[in-house]
């Protein structure tokens, strides 16, 4: 029974990275843009279909693919913002609705070049590492610990560059940033983009570990929006920390309780967190 | 005397001109799809199509069929259900009233069956309906569902492959099977079909069904893995399949699987690490591409047809409900009645007749398909036997 | 004025079958009328309060199975039937929306939480098998009975008496929002949707308007949702998916939200569409989003609200 728990929190950790990397990108876009954008799972999807077509079709090594995937996402991400986001910026409901029109056309693009038959990238880092009697498969180790860098790159990013403190002086209070010479529509825009490139990344990590087709976002930005809320939108390790309370709740659930309700044991954990301290776990900000 | 030989002249060149057959344009049969072209269980109702179109277009291009006297070519008509119900009802209806067809193929999906069910049998007699979903199985055979045909074999029952199958489980010393399957209709069903029916071969199941799109099971294989089973008996999509065979060999403790669903390509893909992977195809394509010359004939066809030089090998098993066969079927049993538009004639036809194509199908009394398969066995490192069923 | 071209319209609706004979339209008609009624009573707790509310598709789908339910153990009649389901649904709202609203929960928090709920919901449905059957649904083999002077208790069978009783159940869903959203309710409603805390400060006890409209809303996509199993003839567990919620939210956005009737008239839109545009399926859903992103970009009042304020001012 412990070799089981022990075993859920472990994968539950690792899924929840990936949950909190797409958390992330919702949190900074929400902080920044004042809208949630639920794209954000169609800009993982694409990444995904980039690196598996980069690694498996035009034989590029898969860190060079992942590279590719990401360059890709983070133009459509531009794209998309210059043309639809820019005209949604705090407003939420609007903002809803254009990721839901973005999500349906691209889901059915996704699905016009590639069908729903779905697709396998090849075993990249076949093998398990066994430690404390636990099986872990060697990928899916390696893209935890590639996630965790991510966000800690972003987390060093947002304190240490002027591009990241200007968000975070944005975050606190727009007119007084603005004041200090931020430049309001380039942060935005920047942040959208990097959002997306940060989806596309997790995109691009998932199709290492497992099959891809047109509608694998979905699921992925719901559990995202239930992980920023969880901790509060605006804490970048939060978004990790709400992921991975996300991902090992569903797994040590599962265990013990029917699997079939997997997915409302995140649901219910959410609930009661939003009901004790609505700014989530570690907001407190806004 | 010039006048009459210039008239007779005049009518000779002008009955040479018309046209040698007579200038009676072909009239057209219809045949409906109403299937789910979008959304995850999409995979049926495509290969469906692509199917159909193909057969449709063979039987066109080589100048239609006769029946009765008369010539008629094929029209399809596909629209995309989406699995909504609703949409499926109206699409029915347009096809029933609006195109005036007789010949429905598909729902592949239970939900959209229980959809348009009510007004269909509201049409008893007006039509055939053909298609695989799991929810026809019940309504065959009830008063006012005579227009209903299931195209797609049923696991139980007596010319039922799913004891067949476990019984070849059994030969193999299977004593402990675990079961992850998709927590939906069929999904319901399969458990429900094959309780019984390992209960009885006395080997021990544990089963545990698993919300629709999850693509993570650590979880539920760590819970059956503790139970130490001989076999992992996983859900029925390749989406699936992909993901759970490749996790549970991973954990190291699955190292065989029994499939009565989905492609050898999951297993193909972790040979190295797999015992034994058993599976139930309606065909193995890869190797009756060579062994029999129609399924070689299709395979080039096909990739003629959608110029491609892909053949689908996964997905074209399910060509064998609601597909390509049946509408040569459907036509063979047409010029058997003598008829397009009686469909009581044409069903009774289409149950007294056994048609060989890519398969050999059959009608059994309720109106269930019966059709040959292969079982597949694969061992380690890749290495796969086939062995061919007939059912009796 | 205004009220002489609504009933010169309901007269063309309720006379309509008289010159239209096609099964397929009148069943358009009847799918997009009960449509209509979700849209629109969606609109009473998104556009007039500002609520976001994603339990809508569930009022609708757990409607649907608790008529049956009571239908069946408790022996009654459909219209009773509908009655105990509106009430389940009732008593859930209270629940739901008070926990929502009294926690304060902003905008989009309460749709995450609505959302929760309906998840939840969905995943007992498909798991309680014995009672739900589960994902294989439920085929329903009883029909509606009314008394019909002249004919005495007939059975509610075919398109047309369906028609009539969705037209009915469409006018009287937007009678009731219309005096609602006009009432002194209504001006709270506006209050709340433009600013809480202003609302707050007028007097108005926020809580108690926000839940009235969020418990109405839903009684009424219940009420649809129980129509609407009866006309199809089976539920699913599917009637309670985000997709579902995600369809009426498209709906309301595509007809308009600042006016009663708007939301209808993006429900008879998109109910319509795909069957009069044939596409390929993937291309539908490419068009589908594009339509809805140029919506909202180009026409935020949605088409309906863009005509008539287009009219107004002409």
């Amino acid at each position: 029974m412990a070799q089981l728990i022990l075993g859920q929190l472990l994968n539950g950790a690792i899924v929840g990275t990936l949950y909190g990397i797409i958390a992330l990108g919702v949190s900074l876009t929400f902080g920044i843009t004042g809208i949630v954008n639920f794209a954000l799972g169609v800009f993982m999807m694409l990444g995904a279909y980039a690196a598996w077509y980069l690694t498996d079709t035009l034989h590029a090594p898969y860190p060079l693919a992942v590279a590719g995937a990401v360059a890709l996402v983070a133009a459509a991400g531009w794209i998309a913002d210059q043309l639809l986001f820019r005209f949604t910026r705090n407003d939420l409901v609007n903002g809803l609705l254009v990721s839901i029109g973005l999500i349906a056309a691209l889901e059915g693009t996704a699905l016009l070049a590639w069908t729903s038959t779905p697709k396998e990238m090849h075993h990249i880092l076949p093998g398990v590492f066994f430690a404390l009697g636990l099986v872990v498969p060697k990928m899916k180790l390696t893209v935890f610990a590639i996630l965790l860098v991510a966000i800690a790159l972003t987390q060093l990013a947002l304190t240490r560059t002027w591009m990241g403190r200007a968000a975070y002086a944005y975050a606190q209070n727009a007119e007084a940033a603005q004041l200090m010479g931020v430049h309001t529509g380039r942060l935005q825009t920047g942040v959208m983009v990097y959002s997306t490139a940060l989806a596309g990344f997790g995109g691009a990590l998932y199709a290492s570990l497992y099959s891809l087709e047109p509608t694998l976002g979905s699921l992925y930005v719901l559990k995202a929006v239930e992980a920023a809320i969880l901790a509060g939108i605006g804490s970048i390790a939060g978004a990790l920390v709400g992921g991975i309370i996300l991902g090992v709740t569903e797994g040590v659930g599962s265990i013990y309780l029917p699997l079939a309700f997997r997915d409302a044991y995140g649901l219910i954990f959410l609930v009661a967190v939003l009901l004790f301290k609505p700014s989530g776990l570690f907001g407190g900000r806004r | 005397m010039g006048m009459r030989r210039s008239a007779a002249l005049i009518a000779a060149a002008a009955l040479a001109a018309l046209p040698a057959g007579g200038a009676v344009a072909q009239e057209v049969v219809k045949i409906g799809q109403i299937e789910a072209q979008t959304g995850p269980l999409a995979t049926y109702g495509w290969m469906g199509y692509q199917g159909v179109k193909m057969a449709v277009d063979e039987i066109n291009r080589a100048g239609g069929f006769t029946v009765a006297g008369k010539k008629y070519r094929l029209e399809q008509i596909s629209p995309d259900t989406r699995a909504n119900p609703q949409e499926a009802l109206i699409q029915l209806k347009q096809l029933l009233e609006n195109d005036k067809v007789r010949f429905v193929f598909g729902p592949f999906l239970t939900n959209v069956f229980n959809g348009i069910e009510p007004y269909a049998t509201q049409n008893n007699g007006k039509f055939l309906l053909m298609g695989g979903a799991t929810a026809m199985h019940g309504m065959l055979g009830k008063p006012n569902h005579d227009y209903l045909l299931r195209t797609w074999n049923w696991d139980a029952g007596q010319s039922g492959f799913g004891q067949l199958l476990v019984d070849y489980l059994k030969k193999q010393g299977a004593k402990k099977v675990a079961m992850l399957f998709q927590n939906d209709a069929f999904g319901k069903v399969a458990v429900d079909i094959y309780s019984p029916i390992f209960k009885q071969a006395g080997i021990e199941l544990q089963v545990e069904l698993f919300e629709p799109g999850t693509k993570d099971f650590s979880a539920p294989l760590a819970k059956l893995g503790a139970g130490k089973p001989d076999y992992l008996f996983p859900g029925y999509t390749d989406a699936v399949l992909y993901d759970i065979v490749r996790q549970a060999t991973e954990t190291g403790l699955f190292s065989r699987f029994f499939l009565v669903r989905g492609s050898l390509a999951p297993g193909l893909k972790n040979k190295e690490a797999i015992d034994d992977y058993i599976a139930y195809l309606p065909k193995y394509f890869e190797e009756a591409e060579k062994k029999e010359p129609k399924v070689k004939a299709f395979v080039a066809a096909y990739k003629a047809f959608f110029k491609t030089s892909d053949f689908p090998y996964d997905q074209a098993p399910l060509c064998s409900s609601s597909c390509y066969d049946h509408v040569y079927m459907l036509v063979e049993a047409m010029k058997r009645a003598g008829t397009v538009d009686d469909v009581a004639k044409i069903k009774k036809e289409l149950m007294s007749m056994t048609y060989s194509g890519l398969w050999n199908i059959r009608y059994d009394s309720t109106g269930e398909a019966v059709f040959d398969f292969d079982v597949v066995h694969m061992k380690k490192g890749g290495v796969v036997t086939a062995t061919h069923v007939q059912p009796k | 004025m205004r009220t002489l071209a609504w009933a010169v319209v309901a007269a063309l609706f309720a006379l309509l079958p008289l010159a239209v004979h096609s099964d397929v339209v009148l069943t358009v008609l009847v799918f997009a009328c009960l449509q209509g009624m979700l849209a629109a009573s969606f609109n009473l707790i998104f556009g007039f309060t500002g609520q976001l509310s994603m339990f809508h598709a569930a009022a609708f789908g757990i409607a649907a199975y608790a008529t049956h339910l009571s239908m069946e153990h408790l022996q009654v009649s459909f219209w009773i039937g509908t009655l105990l389901a509106a009430c389940l649904v009732a008593v859930l709202s209270l629940i739901v929306g008070s926990i929502c609203f009294r926690f304060r929960l902003r905008e989009f928090y309460f749709a995450v939480v609505t959302l929760a709920f309906s998840e939840m919901a969905r995943l007992l449905i498909l798991n309680w098998n014995s009672v739900t059957n589960g994902s294989l649904g439920i085929n329903l083999q009883e029909k509606p009975t009314v008394w019909w002077p002249g004919a005495g208790v007939v059975k509610l069978d075919g398109t047309v008496p369906w028609y009539y009783v969705a037209l009915a159940g469409l006018a009287l869903t937007l009678l009731v929002c219309h005096r609602l959203v006009h009432s002194w309710m209504g001006r709270c409603f506006a209050a709340i949707r433009l600013n809480d805390a202003l609302g707050d400060a007028l007097g108005i006890n926020v809580f108690r308007y926000k839940l009235a409209a969020f418990m109405v809303g839903s009684v009424i996509a219940a009420v649809t949702g129980s129509l609407y199993a009866y006309y199809l003839g089976s539920i699913e567990p599917g009637f309670l998916s985000v997709d579902q919620s995600l369809a009426i939210v498209a709906m309301v956005l595509l007809g308009g939200r600042r006016s009663v009737a708007a939301p209808v008239f993006g429900a008879f839109l998109l109910t319509a569409l795909p069957h009069v545009i044939h596409f390929p399926a993937e291309v539908r859903s490419i068009v589908y989003g594009a339509i809805l992103i140029a919506t909202i970009l180009l026409l935020p009042r949605g088409i309906y609200g863009t005509v008539s304020a287009v009219l107004r001012r002409g």
